[in-house]
């Protein structure tokens, strides 16, 4: 057996492979023992050594090995090794005792461990038994896997929640990772508590694979088999200290069962027994910055990380009413998800839409980054030339604490006048609008008149209008004026007449005295002479005048009733005279009378 | 009497209303034909020279009007429209013109609603034009003044009673339409209109160029113009929205 293993280990040796990496290193399978119990210690070479000097184990007996195990693997052509040395020790004193370390040459380098160091406390003692188990590729590492019962599961057994980091702006991203630690066969798992996380946006990075991934990791030097149960990408919403509450877990953990009669054989074939067991992870608190006040820019709202800002139009030059794509991209890493809308100032005459969000947005242990992209869907609906103003973005760089502006470029869009004029007045028009149903689907055609027949309109308000607008009233003023002298005149006719009454009496009078021969020529002219003289001088016309009206004006007149009554009968004188002759009373003495009488009456009136 | 005046009356009133000038009827007659046509430019152009030539009507201004539409020239077409509505405010050809090109521009205006005893008030003293009204005012005045002197000067007591009566109306006729005529004067003058002819106008807050942009405006539109400062003039929409504008951004009615 030996022989094989340093044949093995010869030829190994021999070949001549260069790793990339060579780790040499020390573990222990606990770092507190009790006397009397045995501690297993393995150093391991992930590539060819040669020349392996073990430490002195100053303090320990060795009882075990040196138990060499070669593995070599052959994938592809490439050739790995490795090679783990393991001793089981025995302490032979208490107190705290430092494993030295050991020393390998590989590929002509020199490596060495570094030293642990072992706590032997005062212990039962009792021997472990080894148990070989076959190690699945993903699976946790049997050789991690503590043997026998393990009293304390606290140290074996673990959830760690572990941030990258404890201090952090208020923005700024932190990974978390729920790890779980251990050093038993866990039969079971599952979680009862996932921390809510309050005061995080919190975001889940999805494992590609469902199964649980195992490594091995070094703890204060004792080894354990690790998997990452969750990991979170944590954005702080505010300032202040932010716990992060622990995570609790139920886990069943397989261990052998007691061995009743301490025979190790019985032990190694032994059954086990499930044991419940609880893990709960030590609370976090994140520290979390408020952002600096100073060179915040006025476009800043709240972008936490590094980014970069694009934009880009798909035309520009469109007619009227035809749609234009206008996009933002903002790239980078960050708090991309959490980004306020950005809004850029459109043309007033451009109608836009709500932009399209499309995130492309990967969240890893690195962060989340990615490209969040606004696309807005543009219409002008005017000809014109329009400038598409350059749209700022501000973001805090958290790894310089400073604020960094971004600026796209501005944008000019012709517009040119465009297709169908309908379509320009059922986009702006509504419901209101749309409801004219207008049937006769045109203008009313021009007045076809051809003289220009129609008045200035500043007529109202002219000087000749004021002049016309007083012209009738004007008029009848006048007509009042002219009227009140033609009565005035008139009166004045009907006075004159009367006046000149008994001249023209007189006139009549000599005209009849010239007739005097003539008897029936005198009396017309008399009867003419004193009807003409009463019409005149009582202002009857002639055709009124008969016997009734001449007496009522004389009476009216106060005329004595012997002159009226002697003027009544010399007028029936003359009339009967000019029908039949008359006797008793010549012309000469009917002449005189009636002279008599026209001058009483001038007299009186 | 009543001869002299009538014939008068025909002697100071019959030049108003024959404006003739042989010239610009002839023109009229050479763009009816050219609108008849289909030669809409050329019709411009020939009713364009009898406005310059300084005739106001609201026939050319009508004419014109729709042949600026036909040329699919929407604020001018409303600008003529609007001069010819004013010369002629009952003119029914008009106000429908308006209305189908007020349905081609971009704004949507919608008017605060007027109580219904000043809208119907409106349409009356917007139903006759200016013209016509004073010169109704003017026969009315001084046929009513005819009356009365008819009535100082007869003899006959029936025709004294009727010609009384008549004048009574007639006169107060003659009042009712200057007063009318006034309103409508002071109509036109409340509402000092403009046409909006730049293709899109910000109508800001103060008359400063980077003043705050109140609203947004479109050609075609209608305002009311409020004042007139350096260049820049304050508007009114019917909608109650007022604002500056740059005074070369419109044109007046």
């Amino acid at each position: 057996m030996k022989i094989k293993l340093s044949i093995l280990t010869l030829l190994l040796c021999c070949s001549s492979l260069v790793f990339a990496q060579v780790k040499f290193t020390a573990s222990v399978n606990k770092t507190t023992i009790g006397t009397g119990e045995v501690l297993e210690v393995t150093f391991s070479i992930n590539a060819n050594g040669d020349r392996f000097a073990p430490p002195a184990f100053g303090g320990f007996q060795v009882v075990g090995g040196p138990n060499v195990s070669n593995s070599v693997s052959m994938i592809n052509g490439v050739t790995s090794a490795s090679i783990a040395y393991g001793y089981d020790l025995v302490p032979t004193k208490e107190g705290e005792i430092t494993i030295g370390p050991a020393t390998i040459v590989s590929g002509g380098r020199p490596y060495s461990t570094t030293p642990i160091k072992i706590k032997v406390v005062k212990g039962q003692g009792g021997q472990a038994s080894q148990q070989a188990q076959q190690q699945s590729s993903n699976g946790p590492d049997s050789r991690n896997i503590q043997r026998g019962r393990v009293s304390d599961i606290s140290k074996s057994l673990f959830l760690r929640a572990e941030v990258d980091k404890t201090t952090a702006y208020l923005g700024q991203q932190i990974t978390m990772n729920l790890r779980l630690y251990t050093r038993v066969n866990i039969a079971n798992g599952e979680p009862e508590k996932i921390p809510d996380l309050n005061g995080f946006y919190s975001q889940e990075i999805k494992s590609t694979n469902p199964n649980a991934q195992w490594r091995t990791e070094i703890l204060n030097g004792v080894r354990y088999n690790v998997t990452d149960i969750k990991q979170t990408i944590l954005f702080p919403e505010h300032e202040g200290n932010i716990t992060i509450e622990p995570a609790i877990m139920n886990f069943i953990v397989r261990q052998q069962a007691a061995s009743t009669s301490g025979d190790p054989f019985d032990a190694f074939f032994g059954g086990y027994e499930d044991v419940k067991y609880k893990v709960k992870s030590t609370p976090v608190v994140i520290h979390v910055k408020p952002l600096p006040l100073a060179g915040k820019p006025a476009e800043f709202t709240g972008a936490v990380g590094k980014f970069n800002i694009e934009a880009s139009l798909d035309k520009n030059d469109v007619k009227a009413n035809d749609a234009i794509n206008y996009t933002i991209k903002v790239s980078g890493t960050g708090n991309l998800k959490l980004l306020k809308p950005i809004n850029p100032t459109f043309p007033a005459d451009f109608e836009k839409y709500e932009p399209k969000i499309t995130d492309t947005i990967t969240e890893n242990a690195g962060g989340s980054s990615g490209n969040r992209k606004y696309t807005y869907l543009l219409i002008p609906r005017h000809q014109g030339d329009f400038t598409i103003d350059p749209v700022k973005f501000a973001y805090f760089n958290p790894a310089t604490g400073r604020y960094v502006s971004l600026s796209t470029p501005a944008f000019h869009v012709k517009v040119a006048k465009g297709t169908g004029d309908g379509s320009n007045v059922t986009a702006f028009s509504n419901a209101g609008k749309q409801d004219v149903k207008v049937l006769s689907n045109d203008i009313r055609y021009i007045k076809t008149g051809t003289e220009l027949n129609e008045a200035g309109s500043d007529f109202y308000g002219s000087g000749l209008y004021y002049f016309l607008l007083i012209f009738g009233p004007a008029g009848f003023l006048g007509a009042l004026v002219y009227g009140k002298w033609r009565d005035k005149n008139n009166a004045d006719v009907v006075g004159l007449k009367s006046r000149k009454a008994g001249k023209i009496a007189a006139k009549h009078l000599a005209s009849a005295k010239q007739q005097l021969n003539n008897k029936k020529a005198f009396y017309e002219n008399l009867f003419r002479g004193l009807y003409g003289y009463l019409s005149d001088k009582l202002n009857i016309p002639y055709s009124d005048l008969n016997r009734e009206k001449i007496a009522s004006e004389l009476k009216a007149r106060s005329l004595d009733e012997s002159l009226i009554n002697e003027m009544l009968d010399t007028l029936d004188l003359c009339e009967m005279a000019r029908y039949a002759p008359v006797s008793g009373i010549t012309e000469q003495q009917v002449l005189d009378k009636a002279q008599n009488m026209i001058n009483n009456i001038e007299n009186k009136i | 009497m009543m001869k002299r005046i009538i014939y008068l009356l025909l002697i100071i009133v019959m030049p108003i209303y024959a404006l003739a000038n042989d010239e610009a009827n002839i023109l009229l007659k050479k763009g009816n034909d050219q609108y008849a046509k289909g030669q809409y430019k050329e019709a411009i152009t020939t009713y364009q020279k009898i406005v310059n030539d300084g005739h106001q009507s609201a026939l050319v201004y009508y004419n014109l009007g729709n042949a600026y539409f036909k040329n699919e020239d929407v604020p001018s077409a409303l600008l003529y429209y609007e001069k010819a509505h004013k010369l002629s405010p009952g003119d029914d050809d008009i106000n429908f013109n308006i209305q189908f090109a007020n349905q081609k521009t971009a704004d949507k205006v919608e008017a605060g609603t007027e109580f219904f005893i000043t809208k119907w008030w409106h349409s009356f003293i917007l139903r006759f034009s200016l013209t016509t009204l004073a010169v109704l005012t003017i026969l009315f005045i001084i046929a009513g003044s005819a009356l009365l002197i008819v009535y100082r000067f007869t003899n006959s007591v029936s025709i004294k009673k009727w010609s009384f009566y008549s004048a009574l109306v007639i006169l107060l006729l003659g009042f009712a339409s200057m007063f009318v005529a006034s309103r409508q004067d002071q109509y036109f003058d409340a509402h000092h209109g403009a046409i909006i002819f730049s293709t899109s106008v910000n109508v800001k807050s103060a008359p400063t160029p980077n003043a705050k942009n109140l609203f947004l405006i479109h050609d075609g539109t209608k305002v009311e113009i409020l004042e007139d400062n350096n260049g820049w003039m304050k508007i009114r929409l019917a909608s109650g929205n007022e604002g500056w504008i740059n005074a070369s951004d419109a044109k007046e009615i």
